[in-house]
């Protein structure tokens, strides 16, 4: 048990008072689940901010250090002329304290300001990103979604169905489903289906849409839309249905047992009725902090899996900055992916808050 | 659904007896659940294959130019004149003899025992054309055997229409098709055997995942147990901690580190993935310790003030032994993934040459895209999937035999 | 109370197919409930009232087979086999007839809905569509349950205290009007004062709404205080039945008798406690002749040979027992204090 040391100390009454009373605010205000929920997000948004901001410019070997020897290296100028190349393009003042070019630095970030690209001169890395986002959120959003809900109702089969070949039949393969890695699903589709079976082009897959087509809302740009998508959309599904299968079963094993869905069948209410309001509501409901986890996972992935189907969103660029040795590019990218995985999760999270009533009210589950 | 009665009888003393009770339990529930088996099966396989497989086939180093993303089963012939070839079948059949054999393909090694007993005539590689004179000089009846690869005598006998031969080497034929071992999953880019590479390329890859699953295992377990035992501020900042590197992406992390950090060594790789991988572990850990702690034995422990030291390691680990071997075998899975994602997008060492290797060159070399080559990357691709398949299903299996309510990772 | 039968059970048994073989958790149970009575059942655990109640809706596991008997229910004159109906009027029987409070259900309503939602669902399930009847039945019910109606029904399951649950779950179990309402040990998990509460409740609404109720307890005095009749179960048989004085002041069964001297009267003072020894039987190999006779100390040969057949000793008193003469001999000091002081 915590030892609770007894609030009183050599401070004047008053002073306790008043701390008292911020304090009872704060808990006020941290009770509330949505209030708290975001500004959990916004310290982590806050706390990835400072450690890229270490990592880039303090850190020995940083990438401005690693820019500034290869800008002197390449081009044959001083330190002094590569350097102020390096704090233009990466946007700080090199003249200035670090705390200064810390504030600097947030401010930037406030003002979407995420410097120059290397690679691409004369670029800002932001015009980059939301280039390649939307990719990413679509191709990885789609596949999210499609093996949430295939993985949701073979799950629930598999619980209503439970100890039949059924359930054995579809335990096993999700479990086999769930332990190989995306990327070897990816590779195994392209060197199986694409390469030696030839059921599809492999080359005229890359890519996020057929380059002839102009971006237009045709049915026909649409439809090509989804076949650039669909190589690394099966891919996350393959990579994550399993797990959605094994954790709906659980939660709908668990709920199936719940004297709730006993009574609702003693009440007479039809089966459709039950399925659905009480036992599905129930067993998606611990699902959704699954989902968070899982957001965070299938973005990660979308280096890996983007790269290898050279699908232009946001991790295949991240890649490619990489390789390219494009420090801002590679900073900006890093710190998108990372707040489109906070900003995931904080809907994922407000979403359960929605779905369970038990939430709102005390504050806790 | 058992009652109250048993924990303080049964569990309270002696984790050895506790370690046999648990051998015997799994020992009973592996040997019923059939995916737990055939994962238990798995990882010996995998145990074996580390251990025995470099020394039952050595890595093929030798390049083979003739050889090149040579299909499974292939493997040296031996070539003659159509009158000898009932006679000169065998290497020890041609004594005296003059046999031919082609530099860079893997023949020269091949005769290398023989050299006292017939007289060898090495041809230079020459862009493929010291075939030509080799096989000219066969038929000139100047040596009186060749050896030489499969793939070569397939286009100039089997396919002579495609080859453009047809009329010149009429009066040759194949002896011996099988001289040489059969490259069972065919040859790679360079003519090696991808067969020996799979069997030497699964130690380093496995060592390191073990290693970084150990790591974060080891942080994940001491921080969690510490911060549930010592609980307060600790364990409001240790628990703020895990939350905020749980929502950092790993894998973008990662490569972002690797194109700074030079991960040239396995142990610096296994650390910097175990830095990032304890987090849900150490949660779950955490939780698990805060519930135990609640039961009659560590309260009465706790009681006697036995000290958290002895609470820890003579009360809790023991009853936690199986909770953390399954979540080791996760971690291990975990960092493989990250381990072989790096590799493949070439973060990571390629120094050595393993499963993810071949998949790296497997890609940056096309092999992929060849329907001829894709044993160069099918096989990693094999190799690492039963791996990752195994595990799972033997830390499911465990799961199921030892606490189906203990799940921890996704 | 008047004599009409509303339910009319007949030779009912229940197997469950267990792994190590079948379990007879209810065999050849007879009994009639009348309307508006309280039918109290009684026995120790494992006796087979749950099975048997569960067997009533058709409820039960799906290991569990009903493999003799009937169940004929009565409403408006129409009498019909609950074991025959399909899927579609077995849903429509449960509640709308024959409402449930099953044992230990702490959590009877789904955390994600309003009660009013549970409570409407209750309604549409069985055709009654019109909200304005529902707000009117519900009042008058949480009036009934002494429970603030606005309050409740706009609350989440979680917000109400497990006193209030049970007595919301006592108002949707009569929404429908139902002419059968079962309970399963409704009170075991609540506190003592909050039992009282719930009793007296439901006392008040058995009056007022005149359902037939079937009271299951092992707590005796609970079952004293709300049962018209009683029936004492044993290894999955009713071994005796009659009315609530004639069950607890002249019980005709050495297990009765046991069951009465194993418990601290309320109202009487008894010198000791005597627990029914032995073991309970095991019902997959129960004993031969008398189930109860490894633990009577009546037990005869005849015990162990032949099982006793319910048999009516005095007006609307079943028992099944040999030697009826013996338990009417022993039972004389079972309220001896209040012999001697009146
Ligand atoms: N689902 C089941 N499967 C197998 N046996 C059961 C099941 N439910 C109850 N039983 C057995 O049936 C017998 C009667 O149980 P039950 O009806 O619950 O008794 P009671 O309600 O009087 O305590 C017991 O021996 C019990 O072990
Ligand atoms: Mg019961």
């Amino acid at each position: 048990m915590a030892t609770r040391s007894s609030p009183v100390s050599s401070a004047s009454s008053i002073e306790i008072s008043l701390l008292d009373r911020i304090l009872d605010r704060w808990q006020k205000i941290n009770s509330n689940y949505v209030v708290r929920t975001i500004i959990q997000a916004l310290i982590t948004v806050w706390a990835v901010i400072t450690f890229t901001f270490f990592l880039i410019r303090l850190m020995p070997g940083n990438p401005i250090q690693v820019y500034v020897a290869q800008l002197m290296n390449a081009e044959s100028i001083t330190y002094e002329e590569a350097y102020g190349r390096a704090a233009a393009q990466f946007r700080f003042d090199f003249n200035a304290s670090p705390v200064e070019q810390y504030f600097d630095y947030l401010g930037n970030l406030l003002r979407l300001d995420l410097g120059d690209s290397i690679i691409s001169v004369g670029t800002p890395v932001i015009s980059q990103i939301m280039r390649f986002l939307p990719w990413t959120l679509f191709s990885a959003g789609l596949g999210l979604l499609v093996s949430f809900v295939t993985g949701f109702v073979l799950g629930m089969l598999m619980a209503y169905y439970r100890n039949s070949p059924l359930d054995h039949i579809l335990s096993f393969i999700s479990s086999l489903m769930s332990a190989v890695p995306n990327y070897i699903w990816g590779l195994m589709i392209m060197v199986v289906f694409g390469v030696q079976l030839q059921w599809f082009s492999v080359g005229d897959l890359r890519g996020t849409y057929d380059p002839r087509l102009t971006p237009a809302f045709t049915p026909e740009f649409i439809f090509d839309i989804f076949k650039h998508a669909l190589l690394p959309v099966i891919t996350y599904v393959l990579g994550t249905v399993g797990s959605w299968m094994l954790s709906t079963k659980s939660s709908t094993v668990s709920v199936l047992g719940e004297d709730y869905v006993n009574v609702a069948e003693a009440r007479g209410l039809s089966e459709r009725r039950i399925l659905t309001a009480y036992v599905g509501r129930n067993a998606a409901l611990p699902l959704f902090t699954l989902l968070a986890i899982s957001i965070g996972f299938v973005i990660g992935g979308s280096v890996l899996i983007e790269s290898l189907f050279v699908y232009n969103g946001l991790g295949n660029f991240l890649f490619q900055s990489i390789t390219g040795r494009d420090y801002t590019s590679m900073q900006g990218v890093f710190l998108f992916i990372t707040f489109s995985v906070v900003l995931s999760n904080l809907l994922a999270d407000l979403l359960y808050a929605r779905l369970d009533p038990r939430i709102r009210v005390s504050g806790e589950k | 659904m058992t009652t109250q009665a048993a924990p303080l009888v049964s569990q309270q003393r002696a984790p050895l007896s506790g370690l046999w009770t648990a051998l015997r339990i799994f020992w009973l529930g592996v040997s019923r659940n059939r995916a737990g088996f055939i994962g238990f099966l798995g990882i010996v396989f995998y145990i074996i294959v580390v251990i025995f497989g470099p020394i039952v086939v050595p890595f093929d180093n030798e390049v083979k130019l003739d050889e090149i993303a040579a299909p499974p089963g292939t493997r040296i012939q031996l070539m003659t004149r159509s009158e000898n070839v009932n006679t000169y079948t065998t290497l020890e059949s041609l004594n005296g003899k003059v046999v031919g054999v082609i530099g860079n393909t893997g023949g020269p090694k091949l005769v290398e025992p023989y050299e006292d007993t017939f007289e060898v005539e090495e041809y230079r590689w020459q862009a493929g054309r010291g075939i030509d004179r080799a096989l000219e000089e066969l038929m000139d009846g100047d040596i009186d055997a060749l050896v030489i690869f499969s793939q070569t005598v397939k286009d100039y006998i089997d396919e002579p229409e495609q080859a453009g031969n047809q009329n010149l080497y009429t009066n040759l034929a194949i002896s011996n098709p099988a001289l040489g071992p059969a490259h069972l999953l065919g040859t790679d880019t360079q003519g090696r055997d991808i067969f020996s590479h799979i069997m030497n390329g699964g130690a380093s890859l496995i060592f390191t995942a073990l290693l970084a699953g150990l790591f974060s295992t080891i942080i994940a377990f001491s921080l969690g147990a510490f911060a549930a035992l010592i609980g307060g501020v600790v364990d409001r900042t240790l628990t703020a901690i895990a939350n905020f590197v749980l929502v950092i992406p790993r894998f973008p992390l990662l490569v972002v580190l690797a194109a700074f950090v030079q991960l040239n060594n396995f142990i610096l790789l296994a650390t910097l993935i175990a830095l990032l991988s304890w987090p849900s572990l150490m949660r779950a850990v955490r939780s698990q310790v805060l519930s135990l702690r609640e039961r009659d034995y560590v309260e009465a422990a706790v009681a006697l003030d036995l000290g958290r030291w002895h609470i820890m390691t003579r009360e809790i680990l023991p009853n936690m032994i199986s909770f953390v071997a399954i979540n080791l075998i996760f971690a291990v899975t975990g960092a493989m993934y990250e381990q072989v994602g790096l590799i493949f997008l070439g973060m990571a060492p390629i120094n050595d040459y393993n499963w993810g290797v071949m998949l790296y060159f497997g890609r940056s070399r096309g092999t992929l895209f060849n329907p001829d080559s894709a044993m160069m990357v099918l096989a990693p691709v094999l190799a690492i999937a039963f791996f990752q398949v195994s595990m799972v299903m033997f830390a499911r299996a465990l799961e199921e035999i030892f606490n189906p309510r203990l799940r921890s990772s996704l | 109370m008047n004599d009409e039968i509303v339910l009319k059970v007949e030779d009912l048994s229940v197997i469950y197919n267990s792994s190590r073989g079948p379990v007879r958790a209810t065999s050849n149970v007879s009994f009639e409930l009348r309307k508006g009575e309280a039918l109290a059942l009684i026995g120790e655990s494992g006796s087979g009232k749950t099975t048997l109640s569960l067997a009533l809706i058709r409820m039960l596991a799906k290991s569990a087979e009903i493999n003799a008997g009937k169940v004929l229910y009565t409403r408006d004159g129409k009498t019909r086999n609950i074991l025959d109906m399909n899927d579609g009027e077995m849903r429509a029987f449960r509640w709308n007839d024959c409402a449930m409070v099953f044992q230990g259900a702490q959590n009877a309503f789904n955390p994600v809905l309003r009660i009013r939602d549970q409570f409407l669902d209750t309604a549409r399930a069985h055709g009654r569509n019109d909200k304005e009847w529902l707000r009117q039945r519900t009042l008058e019910l949480f009036k009934l349950v002494r429970l603030d109606p606005q309050r409740v029904f706009d609350s989440y399951p979680h917000e109400l205290s497990g006193g209030m649950r049970q007595r919301t779950l006592l108002a949707l179990g009569v929404l429908l009007d139902p002419q059968i309402v079962i309970l399963d040990e409704p009170t075991t998990a609540l506190d003592i004062l909050t039992q009282r509460a719930i009793i007296d409740v439901l006392n008040e609404m058995q009056t007022r709404l005149n359902f037939s109720i079937i009271f299951i307890s092992h707590d005796l005095a609970l079952a004293a205080e709300m049962a018209d009749r009683v029936a004492t179960m044993y290894a999955g048989e009713i071994v005796e039945i009659g009315g609530v004085n004639q069950i607890f002041y002249e019980p005709l069964h050495p297990y009765t008798l046991g069951l009465l001297r194993s418990v601290p009267k309320l109202s009487h003072g008894q010198d000791e406690l005597v627990s029914i020894t032995g073991n309970p039987p095991n019902l997959i190999d129960p004993p031969s002749g008398c189930k109860f006779h490894p633990r009577c100390q009546f037990a005869s040969e005849k015990c162990s040979r032949e099982a006793p057949p319910l048999t009516e000793y005095d007006a609307g008193h079943q028992s099944a027992c040999w030697h009826v003469d013996k338990v009417i001999e022993a039972r004389k000091d079972l309220y001896k204090k209040k012999v001697t002081e009146s």
